[in-house]
């Protein structure tokens, strides 16, 4: 029998529906995005279109910051402050990669930890893992989300998460073992150099692929009746058009033979990480708004 | 062959011989390595760990400022307090006391050390460099796993899968940090007392964790064969042969479970006696740095 395939797309819409009507409770205050960008990256311009397109679906303003190219990092440092300080803006993203010479970490820190909705800076790192209110990275909350919303909630369950990067399976890792609705379960933390991969990711109730090669995780690596989330993104030539084409980590083919449900690349983990960028502004909005209230 | 016993009180007790000649290597510059600790209240406790890290500091040749602050003081209180010894040139690492009264706010009073003088590695940003891979002070208690584990030959854990029985702040969460960093490189399982089916991870483990607090929790049927077993339990239980009456256990049921081990830490002299070496290692280390920067 084949794999329930998760729609990331749908529940992502159904995200944004959510969202609406939470922005629609903040009135008249609008939630606010800004993304910070040094220099002019085609790669960066893709995807800081995407975002202005959700943030437009939603209500959310936005507004990409530009420094040159040659920005020192005081100048990029005093950006950051610009936007702590910009009432319009609950959200502030930094574009990454930064030039080599500038200092990413730095940059990261600086941004305030009430408006870090991409969760860089170090504090909200370090509270996430502490269990702290704090903001998510996006793509880690979008394999949580995606998983309770399509009714696969990981509690008590094994969850093995291939790749530790500190955007991906770190945060994930660092959710999923909260004592939290949603989340309380065991995890499993590998990468590719583990020399019993296969071992361990056989062991896994719910698989979440984050390492970055195309379809490196094959069919006798999943367990039967396996959950498997695909976070892979990887670019391929179409060996029957020669034209490019979008893979995940996951050999889909094969193993939606074996999972019990698996998400699509596309269509799968993709917008849900775009739709929780979006819902992490409006939370930053709604925790201004309470402060305020409670200040009155 | 029965597991080497991994003797934390030996360790321990050559890492405060090294404390003490890195502090006399500050002395020239006029720099006292100094502690300074925040308790709040009465507690007999925690009123016992302070003292025991303050005599542990003044043997190793520190300075101890230990504040004794009234159980009614004020959240303002404490955190004036925390940012007067956070301006203090002459003092090198500040922690407070667990736990607080509960009218006061722990993570607010843990989040207003300064993370240079965070010696106990609890301030948001501590927990979070050191999570993401970068330098940072991280909990006494994973750090001296860590440090045992080095000094017994026993830290090559590159494809080794770790199997840490708990997953609290102190314990848990920082030492699987430490794990997951790439110069580690473990494979790292988060497990709690109730995960279902609990054996199934710990017969995985290469090196098995456990901080549970319950008496002789993993036995001999639950490890595999050539294990690193670390206990962090402590539990007293009844034992009329022996004068108090109760006698201190660990979570593992050591002798089944040594035989089968590798290596083994014992309870009581295993990871406990590390805890507050670290804190004292740490504010060294804190007063190098500030040598360094002078």
């Amino acid at each position: 029998m084949s794999a329930a395939i998760i729609d990331g797309r749908a529940v992502a819409a159904v995200i944004r529906d959510e969202l609406r009507a939470r922005i629609g409770r903040l009135s008249p205050s609008v939630p606010g995005l800004a993304a910070l960008v040094v220099g002019d990256d085609p790669a960066a311009a893709s995807y800081l279109k995407g975002i202005a397109k959700g943030c437009e679906s939603v209500g959310i303003r936005h507004e990409v910051v530009r420094l040159p190219d040659d920005v020192t990092q005081e100048g990029l440092e005093e950006a950051v402050a610009a936007l702590n300080a910009d009432a319009r803006f609950h959200g502030i993203i930094l574009q990454l990669p930064l030039p080599r010479r500038l200092n990413t970490l730095r940059a990261e820190s600086a941004i305030s930890p009430d408006k870090d909705v991409d969760g860089t800076n170090p504090v909200s790192a370090g509270k996430l893992l502490l269990g702290e209110d704090t903001f998510f990275p996006s793509t880690a909350y979008g394999v949580k989300e995606l998983l309770v919303r399509s009714g696969h909630s990981p509690e008590g369950l094994h969850v093995v998460i291939c790749g530790r990067s500190n955007i991906v399976g770190k945060p994930l890792a660092g959710i999923l073992i909260q004592k939290q609705p949603g989340a309380n379960a065991t995890v499993t933390v590998c990468h590719t150099g583990t020399r019993n991969l296969a071992e361990i990711t056989n062991s896994a109730d719910i698989l979440v692929a984050a390492i970055g090669r195309a379809r490196v995780i094959t069919a006798d690596m999943v367990r039967q009746g396996a959950v498997v989330i695909d976070v892979g993104v990887n670019q391929v030539d179409d060996p029957l058009t020669g034209k490019p084409r979008l893979v995940g980590d996951v050999d889909f083919d094969a193993v939606v033979q074996k999972a019990a449900a698996i998400t699509p690349v596309p269509g799968g983990t993709g917008p849900v990480t775009a739709a929780m960028l979006l819902s992490n502004t409006v939370l930053a909005a709604e925790r201004l708004s309470a402060t305020r209230r409670h200040a009155l | 062959m029965p597991g080497e016993i991994i003797d934390g009180r030996r360790i321990s007790a050559e890492i405060r011989q090294e404390l003490a000649q890195r502090v006399a290597a500050l002395a020239p510059q006029d720099i006292v390595p100094t502690l300074a600790g925040m308790l709040v209240g009465d507690d007999p406790g925690s009123s016992g760990y302070v003292r025991l890290k303050e005599k542990a500091a003044l043997d190793a040749g520190l300075r101890a400022e230990m504040l004794r602050l009234p159980a009614d003081t004020s959240q303002q209180e404490l955190l004036a307090t925390v940012d007067s010894l956070n301006r203090r040139s002459d003092v090198h690492g500040i922690f407070v006391q667990l736990p607080l009264p509960s009218h006061l706010d722990e993570e607010a009073a843990l989040a207003a050390v300064s993370p240079e003088k965070d010696v106990d590695g609890f301030h948001p940003m501590s927990v979070g460099r050191s999570w993401l891979g970068q330098d940072a002070f991280v909990p006494a208690t994973p750090a001296g796993i860590m440090e045992m584990l080095r000094r017994s030959g026993l830290a090559e854990l590159r494809h080794r899968h770790a199997v840490i029985v708990n997953t609290d702040n102190l314990v848990g969460k920082p030492l699987a940090a430490l794990l997951t960093r790439p110069d580690v490189g473990a494979d790292v399982t988060l497990c709690s007392g109730d995960t279902p089916n609990l054996a199934r991870f710990t017969r995985q483990a290469d090196l098995l964790v456990v901080a549970v607090n319950m008496p002789r929790f993993i036995t001999a049927d639950m490890v595999k064969e050539g294990v690193v077993a670390v206990d962090f339990g402590s539990n007293y239980l009844d034992d009329p042969s022996s004068p108090q009456g109760r006698r201190l256990v660990g979570d593992i049921d050591f002798e089944p479970v040594r035989q089968k081990a590798t290596a083994i830490t014992p309870v009581p002299g295993g990871a406990g006696p590390m805890t507050v070496t670290m804190l004292l290692a740490h504010t060294v280390l804190a007063a190098e740095r500030r040598a360094h920067h002078a």
